[in-house]
């Protein structure tokens, strides 16, 4: 049980980036029921976004200087597909029935993909990401890089900026006020339609942002790095409750964490030998998903909500 | 007081009715006549469109389009009964239709000489006719007068609403003369020939070029037939004589090998085959139940593993090989136990949490299929290699892999895998029909129109809902038992999600929403559609799946019904024509 | 009119229904008798279609029993349906794009077993229980005056139409008690009158009825008893003379009168 320290230490920044990107998830899905399928790719795209700064940059800029200016550049790319998504593809469809915008989402994802695949100078192999060098840090018990320092840094950041902006400010309240009944938020004078812009760009910029700690964490980007990690993230916002923006990043954390201890901690069960491991972490972060939808489907800061037939 | 009659509105190009008629006609004919002189003087380019005297390759696409737009121009002069016999809704539409994709399809054909060889120069005059004699027949066909009620005014319409009008349908023609039941029954038949030949056609194709040039002819005139009004004729006819019907289509498609002089495109059309068998077996649980499933794909894989694993293949971890009675049945088996094993705990969820959760199952599938190679798992599945080498069937004495002749045509091994998918298809089809024409389907429908009030109705919705996935499943399984066969391999790359080569999840939603949901044609189509435009224009390889995301995105925002409609699904995302009453808020 | 004398048929005590801080239902009691017709009126928001649900277990309350010709009440809707307990609902909850037959038979499905099996093998069985099925979903459009229309889409047909489908669906099941929610809101005068010829048709067939309605000469007509609810609790109950002359009920509708400044 040694290991328990840096097993949760990479539980914790893992659960981070997730929290980060199911942010997004949560936000949208809150306010127009719509799961957005293209957010894993938003994520990605955050990332190329944020590699293309660094490479436009002189080469001997040093990382830490050149890190605010990548996330710029990630959090532009991102928020322009986003808001281009949301205004071309899914506000056509906002009476239309449940699959259609599901749809949209799906070729969305795909496309987007498949473009970044195509037209991004030698997208189709993974792309360096510059990492910092240096030597890890020694916290309580845990090895932590330097680079997963920014996310530990940039999370909470984030979600307290967030958090004072929706209990703080008119558009925030606004927001909330529109997740909870649209029509009534449209009535009162809210503009539902900029509410829902800012929902998209508030999740595209903090999924650039976990695209950055990606970058930097595994040293690449890779055209196919949202699908599975989107899916994930989307694991994390049900799980701490879809719509609960605090649900989102507890979500991310559990998930993290429990996708770790799942990795270092499975195959010393008697009979599950051989499905510990990172082959099977896909796995179980689904398996979590499940247990979580049977048991609780509230996830854990939902609320059940009355269907008022 | 003017007498009630309003002017018929102005066609696109104002000419007078009869130089519009003979512009028509003129240009209709003189298309025909070019597709006999030479194109390019090159025969790379490929078709053989070099010799005077032999209309070759894209030319018979002209040649093809030119004869049927003669024909209906012919048919506006002619006495109203053959109009009522060949466009009953009108014939302008389907000649306007019909001249516009001559005239694409021609232009295209000029265009690729041009692009592919490097220059204008490599036209020959005959070509240049081809595309003046192609214009010259749209010219007169936008200039033809349609007597279809006008919705808006006559006076100051834009062109674009000249030209919608000039291709709208009349009012639906009163019911034809009902005709003996053999003769009725020779239509359905002649129609499906009709439908063999032309899909045969297009499985054929040898080169992406002619391949688009036939898919912009065939979609136009299928277009232009439905504004003729005799899609709906079929339609009724089918209606009536629905197991005729499925008869007809059913021997059409066996058919198919005889047409082949070699296996290649048979093998073709069985993936085809295998690929619309499971997207309507995905219909069920989509179209009519209306449950998103995006890891369907996982069921063909189990039945495909299942097959494989008895199949008594050396690689297999059983050592097993049961009767391939005995191996679909274990499939069907495996994909149901599987289907009710992830639709129990999930089933009770809203829809969009199944969506997601289904995908995972999907990739939990395609993921536990790799690992269980022996080091990262026990060794079941021979992890990413799959289990290669399945044996061949050989059901009583018929041996599936060796050539048999069948009135003295050959039928290969893909001929013989062909026959056996098609009736797996033919299973599908009629489970399809016999659920949804019932009391278990009209409570599917139900719930997927509006869940509470079915409860309200006594539907136990997650039991049905239920029976729904694990139908479908079972019926993937089915499909997924032979296809194993047909490739003789399973791997577990062949199930995922999105991939470049269906079928996929992505794929198999695609095609039973394009096609349209609910109905039995609709994903058919789709599948076929889906599947054999990425495999027959490879020159678009590298974009293939960024065209397919944005045909997604277009389809949902104009036409989400799909193409085949099911009369519910068109008013269920347009607003209907009929206003009814709203409620006065009390 | 004289107290029925027979066993309630839906005996409910105490019903509570809370929703996070909102306690919309609170200690509400209800009886309905075999062949009466029970009326429920209250201004908006008292809590009535919030009580319908949970009468057919779409809620489950948070406190209270009820009971159905004298067996507990199951918890889920399916289940309440297969009893007896039919309903319609507030804003018209029709299958939009079934046709009006296929909505009744879909009424049906609870008094009916033929399962997919049978459907898929066709056998004799199912083609008898299809035949009966249309039989009587046909029979239920004649009653409802919906034969003509029986091949038209749902929602296609006229708003007042699709109220008497949305009862002749309900009916379909063959219930003992009737739940209905405003059927006559959006009426014009006449097709009041005509839903009260359905619904004394509905009470001579053997069915009871509990009806939720605001337009009072309707309830005046039809009802044998009604109940008030006025925010969540029951403020009274009686014959509907009784009940319209009550000062509560009044004050409840229009508010109190302004205190006389002297």
């Amino acid at each position: 049980m040694h290991q328990l320290p840096q097993q949760l230490a990479n539980g914790i920044i893992l659960g981070a980036m997730y929290g980060l990107i199911a942010i997004g998830y949560t936000m949208v899905y809150g306010i127009v029921q719509l799961i957005n399928f293209a957010h894993g790719e938003i994520f990605m795209i955050g990332g190329f976004g944020a590699l293309t700064v660094h490479l436009a940059l002189p080469a001997a800029t040093p990382l830490l200087l050149a890190l605010p200016l990548m996330i710029a550049g990630g959090i532009t790319a991102a928020v322009a597909i986003a808001v281009t998504a949301e205004r071309f593809a899914y506000r056509p469809l906002r009476g239309a029935p449940r699959l259609a915008p599901l749809i949209t989402a799906i070729g969305l994802s795909i496309a987007l993909q498949q473009a970044v695949w195509k037209w991004y100078p030698d997208a189709k192999k993974a792309r360096v990401f510059p990492q910092f060098t240096g030597d890890s840090l020694h916290l309580l018990g845990a090895t932590v890089q330097r680079g997963e320092l920014f996310l530990l840094i940039a999370a909470p950041l984030c979600m307290t900026a967030l958090g004072l902006f929706v209990s703080r400010t008119r558009t925030g309240r606004g927001m909330q006020a529109t997740a909870q009944d649209p029509d009534t938020a449209r009535l009162m004078g809210i503009d539902t339609d900029r509410i829902i812009v800012i929902a998209f760009t508030i999740g595209a910029a903090f999924a650039a942002v976990a695209a950055v700690a990606h970058g930097l964490k595994y040293g690449q980007v890779d055209f196919r790095m949202g699908f599975i990690t989107g899916l994930k993230a989307f694991t994390a916002a049900v799980l701490g409750g879809i719509g609960n923006i605090y649900g989102a990043m507890l979500g991310g954390l559990v998930l993290g964490i429990a996708e770790a201890l799942a990795t270092g901690y499975i195959d010393h069960i008697p009979g599950m030998a051989q499905f510990g491991g990172g082959s099977w972490k896909d796995v179980w972060a689904f398996v979590l998903l499940i247990l979580v939808l049977l048991l609780r489907p509230q996830g854990l800061l939902g609320e059940r909500v009355a269907d008022r037939a | 007081m003017t007498h009630a009659q309003t002017q018929p509105a102005t066609p696109v190009i104002p000419l007078p009715p009869r130089a519009a008629h003979l512009t028509t006609l003129t240009g209709a004919t003189l298309t025909l006549a070019t597709t006999f002189l030479a194109w390019t003087w090159t025969t790379t380019f490929p078709g053989n469109l070099t010799i005077n005297g032999y209309p070759g390759g894209l030319q018979t696409i002209t040649l093809t389009g030119a004869t049927l737009t003669l024909l209906y121009a012919t048919t506006a002069l002619a006495p109203p009964r053959l109009q009522r016999l060949l466009a009953p809704a009108g014939t302008t539409p389907p000649t306007l239709l019909l001249a516009l994709g001559t005239f694409a399809a021609t232009w295209y054909t000029l265009a690729a000489i041009t692009l592919d060889l490097g220059g204008l120069v490599n036209l020959e005059p005959g070509g240049y006719a081809a595309g003046a004699a192609s214009l010259l027949t749209l010219t007169g066909a936008l200039a033809l007068p349609n007597t279809a009620p006008t919705t808006t005014e006559t006076t100051r319409r834009t062109p674009w609403q000249r030209l919608r009008h000039s291709l709208t349908p009349g009012p639906p023609p009163p019911p034809p003369r009902t005709l003996p039941t053999w003769a009725e029954t020779l239509t359905i038949a002649a129609a499906f020939a009709l439908g063999l030949l032309l899909l045969t056609y297009g499985i054929d194709t040898d080169y992406g070029e002619l391949f688009t040039g036939y898919l912009i002819l065939t979609a136009t005139g299928l277009a232009a037939l439905h504004r003729a009004g005799l899609t709906t004729r079929l339609n009724h006819l089918t209606t009536k004589h629905r197991t005729t019907t499925l008869t007809a289509a059913f021997t059409a498609a066996a058919c198919f090998p005889l047409t082949q002089t070699n296996d290649t495109y048979t093998n073709l059309a069985t993936s085809i085959l295998v690929f619309a068998t499971v997207a309507l077996g995905l219909n069920v649980v989509v179209g009519l139940a209306g449950l998103l499933d995006l890891g369907y794909v996982a069921f063909l894989g189990v039945g495909a593993y299942t097959a494989a694993l008895v199949s008594g293949s050396p690689e297999s971890a059983l050592h097993a090989r049961f009767p391939f009675w005995a191996a679909v049945l274990t499939g069907i088996a495996a994909s149901l136990l599987f289907g009710i094993l992830i639709g129990a705990p999930t089933l009770r969820l809203r829809g969009d949490y199944l969506a997601i959760v289904t995908l995972g199952f999907g990739e939990i599938f395609r993921i536990t299929m790799t690992n269980l190679n022996g080091k990262t798992g026990p060794d079941i599945t021979n992890g990413a290699m799959g289990i290669p080498n399945i044996p061949e069937l050989n059901i009583l004495g018929f041996n599936f892999g060796t050539t048999h002749h069948l009135l003295g045509i050959p039928i290969g091994r893909f001929g013989n895998y062909y026959l056996l998918m098609l009736l797996a298809t033919l299973t599908v089809v009629l489970v399809f029909r016999r659920a949804t024409d019932s009391r278990t389907g009209r409570a599917w429908i139900a719930i997927r129109e509006d869940e509470t009030a079915a409860t309200a109705m006594g539907i136990n919705a997650f039991r049905l809902k239920l029976l729904a996935f694990a139908l479908g499943a079972a019926l993937a399984g089915l499909a997924g038992t032979i296809h194993a066969h047909v490739i003789t391999t399973a791997t577990p790359d062949q199930y995922q999600f999105a991939g470049t080569v269906p079928p996929n999840s992505a794929f198999l939603l695609a095609a039973v929403i394009l096609g349209g949901m609910g109905t039995i044609t609709g994903p058919l189509l789709g599948a076929a559609l889906l599947y054999l435009i990425p495999s027959k224009l490879d020159f678009m390889q590298d974009y293939q799946l960024l065209l397919f995301g944005l045909a997604l995105i277009l389809l949902m925002r104009f036409r989400p019904e799909g193409l085949v409609v099911d009369r519910r699904k068109q008013l269920e995302f347009h607003e209907p024509e009929t206003p009814t009453a709203k409620a006065p808020t009390p | 009119m004289t107290p029925n004398p027979a066993p309630p048929l839906l005996h409910a005590t105490g019903i509570t229904m809370r929703f996070g801080g909102l306690t919309a239902v609170r200690a509400v009691d209800l009886t309905v008798h075999p062949d009466e017709i029970l009326g429920l009126i209250g201004p908006n928001g008292a809590g009535k279609t919030t009580l319908f649900n949970c009468l057919t277990g779409l809620y489950t309350p948070d406190e209270g029993t009820i009971t159905y010709a004298g067996k507990p009440l199951p918890t889920r809707p399916h289940l309440v349906t297969r009893i007896g307990i039919a309903r319609t609902f507030q804003n018209i909850r029709l299958f939009p794009n079934m046709t009006v037959l296929e909505n009744v038979l879909v009424g049906r499905h609870t008094r009916t077993h033929e399962g997919l099996l049978s459907a898929l093998l066709r056998t004799p069985a199912h083609h008898r229980a299809e035949h009966t099925s249309r039989q009587h979903a046909t029979e239920l459009l004649e009653f409802t005056g919906l034969t003509r229309k029986s091949d038209h889409l749902a929602r296609n047909l006229p708003y007042g139409e699709q109220r008497k489908l949305e009862i002749a669906r309900a009916l379909a099941s063959e219930p003992g008690l009737l739940l209905l929610d405003e059927p006559t809101a959006g009426m014009n005068p006449q097709e009041t009158r005509a839903t009260e010829h359905l619904v004394h048709a509905i009470r001579a067939r053997g069915t009871a009825v509990l009806v939720i309605e605001h337009d009072m000469r309707f309830i005046f007509n039809l009802c044998d008893r009604v109940a008030v609810l006025v925010q969540g609790q029951k403020l009274t109950e009686g014959t509907p003379t009784t009940v319209q002359a009550d000062p509560r009920v009044i004050a409840a509708y229009l508010g109190t009168p302004e205190e006389d400044p002297r």
